[in-house]
C-alpha cells in the first residue's frame, strides 16, 4: 500500500507561494476583496481566487428532500471543512505549489467564527481545520450595507440554522458572527 | 448564541433521564466489523429477536443519511473524494444520523441498532493514512454504544466472502490509496489494513469480540447471552455531554 502522510500540519502548504485569507459576509463582499487584493499582485504570480462551494457540496444540500432532517452547526462544519478540502486539493494547493499567489475567499476564519458563534467548542474548531494551512495573511471584510448579498457561506448557515423551530434568529446569528470575525 | 437550557442544565436534564430508574432507558449496541464478517446477517437476527422480547427496536445503518447521503453517493461513483473529503462527509453522514435518528430514539427508550458505527469511520479512515486522533475528534461529542460487538474476520475470509458475489468498488477496495488496478487484490490489501486498525480499536474500546468465522446460529446464540449480561451496565457518564449538545443546539425534545 501507498502510505499517505496525513496532511494535518498547517505550516507546511504555504512554503511555496502566498494564501490570502478574505474572511467575512456575503459572497460579492468576499470576491471583490480577493479581486482587489490580486489586482495588486503582477498577473504572472496570480494563483486566482477561491471561492466557497467550489465542491457543489451546498448546492447539493440545498436540493436535498424537505423531510431529510435539519443539518446541526457541527454538521454544517463538518460539510465546509469537507468543501475547504476540496478548494484546497484542486484550487489553492495548486497554485501555492506554482508559487503563486491566491486569495480564499472565505477560508477557515469565518467557518471558526460560524462555530464559536453556535456554541461550538474551540477545540474542536481548531481540530477540525487541522488539515488547512495557515494563510500567509488574513483581511476581514464586513458585507456592503444595503447590498443583497445572501449568498455566502454566512448567510447560508445563517437561514438553515433559523429555519429550525428551536433555532436562533437569523439576524441575531449573523450579527453574532460579525462579532466573532471583529475579535 | 444564548440556548433556552444551559450546558449545565441539560448535563442535568440528560443524565436524570437516562439514569432513571422508573422507565427502560434506551439502549444502544453497535455492529461492528469489516465487510464480510456477517454482521449484517446477525443484526437482522438479533433484531428479530430483541423484538419477540419486547423490545422497540430502532435500526441505523452506516451511510444513510437522507440529507448527505445524496452528497457522498455520486462523489463515491465519480471516484471524486481524497481521504480527508471521504472522512469528513462520512463524520458529518453520522453526525446527522446521531441527532436525526439515533438520539431521539434513546431519548424514547427505545433501542438502537447501528450496522456499523463510528469505529468503522475510524478503521477505514487511519486505514487510509489519516491521523487517528483527528478523525476520532470529527466524531465528538462521542456517543459510547452500551455494547458494541466486533465481528473478528481474517482478511482472507473477508475477501472470499466479498468477492464470491461481487466485485467490490473502488473505495471498497481501497484503490484510491493502494493504486493497485485489480479490485480483488488491492480489497485485500486495504482489508488487511483496516482489519488491523479494527483489532487495534477492538483492544482500545473495550468491544465484545465474535469470531465471526463460526457458524451463524453459534454466533446468535453468543450474542443473545452477552446482550443479557451486558445490558446491566448502567448508564456511560461520558454521554452526558453529546445529550446535552442535542438537547441545546440540535432541537433536541
Amino acid at each position: 500500500m501507498t502510505e499517505r502522510s496525513a496532511s494535518l500540519s498547517p505550516k507546511s502548504a504555504t512554503a511555496a507561494g502566498t494564501l490570502i485569507a478574505i474572511e467575512g459576509l456575503g459572497d460579492q463582499a468576499l470576491v471583490k476583496a480577493a479581486k482587489a487584493e490580486l489586482d495588486d499582485v503582477p498577473r504572472a504570480m496570480r494563483g486566482g481566487c477561491s471561492v466557497w462551494d467550489a465542491s457543489g457540496i451546498f448546492g447539493d444540500l440545498v436540493i436535498a428532500a424537505d423531510d431529510a432532517g435539519h443539518a446541526s452547526a457541527r454538521t454544517l462544519l463538518l460539510l465546509y471543512a469537507a468543501d475547504l478540502a476540496f478548494r484546497l486539493r484542486w484550487e489553492i494547493r495548486p497554485a501555492l505549489n506554482k508559487h503563486r499567489v491566491v486569495a480564499a475567499a472565505p477560508y477557515v476564519g469565518t467557518a471558526m467564527a460560524f462555530g464559536r458563534a453556535a456554541g461550538i467548542d474551540v477545540e474542536w474548531l481548531k481540530n477540525l481545520f487541522l488539515f488547512a494551512p495557515r494563510p500567509n495573511r488574513i483581511k476581514t471584510v464586513p458585507a456592503a450595507r444595503g447590498a443583497r448579498d445572501r449568498s455566502g457561506f454566512v448567510e447560508f448557515v445563517c437561514e438553515r440554522l433559523a429555519a429550525h423551530p428551536d433555532g436562533p434568529k437569523r439576524r441575531e446569528l449573523r450579527d453574532h458572527i460579525w462579532a466573532e470575525l471583529k475579535r | 448564541m444564548a440556548s433556552a437550557l444551559s450546558l449545565r442544565d441539560a448535563r442535568r436534564h440528560a443524565r436524570a433521564h437516562f439514569t432513571s430508574p422508573a422507565e427502560r432507558r434506551g439502549l444502544l449496541i453497535a455492529f461492528e466489523g469489516p465487510d464480510g464478517s456477517g454482521k449484517t446477517t446477525q443484526r437482522k437476527l438479533f433484531k428479530k429477536w430483541l423484538q419477540s422480547e419486547g423490545y422497540d427496536v430502532v435500526t441505523t445503518k452506516w451511510n444513510s443519511s437522507e440529507l448527505i447521503k445524496p452528497i457522498i453517493k455520486p462523489r463515491k461513483n465519480a471516484r471524486a473524494l481524497s481521504p480527508e473529503e471521504f472522512s469528513l462527509l462520512h463524520a458529518a453522514d453520522f453526525r446527522h444520523r446521531v441527532e436525526q435518528q439515533v438520539m431521539p430514539a434513546l431519548w424514547q427508550g427505545k433501542l438502537v441498532i447501528a450496522d456499523r458505527f463510528l469505529f468503522t469511520g475510524l478503521a477505514r479512515d487511519v486505514a487510509r493514512g489519516l491521523d487517528l486522533d483527528w478523525v476520532l475528534k470529527l466524531y465528538t461529542p462521542l456517543l459510547w454504544p452500551d455494547l458494541v460487538f466486533y465481528f473478528s474476520v481474517s482478511p482472507d475470509t473477508s475477501g472470499r466472502r466479498v468477492t464470491a458475489t461481487r466485485t467490490p468498488n473502488y473505495y471498497e477496495s481501497g484503490r484510491d490509496v493502494t493504486n493497485l488496478d485489480d479490485p480483488v487484490e488491492s480489497y485485500h490489501r486495504f482489508i488487511t489494513r483496516v482489519i488491523k486498525e479494527y483489532e487495534s480499536l477492538a483492544v482500545i474500546f473495550n468491544m465484545i469480540t465474535v469470531d465471526a468465522e463460526q457458524s451463524m446460529s453459534d454466533q446468535h446464540y453468543r450474542i443473545r447471552e452477552l446482550f443479557k449480561e451486558g445490558i446491566t451496565r448502567p448508564w456511560s457518564d461520558w454521554n452526558e455531554e453529546a445529550v446535552a449538545e442535542w438537547l441545546m443546539v440540535a432541537g433536541g425534545e
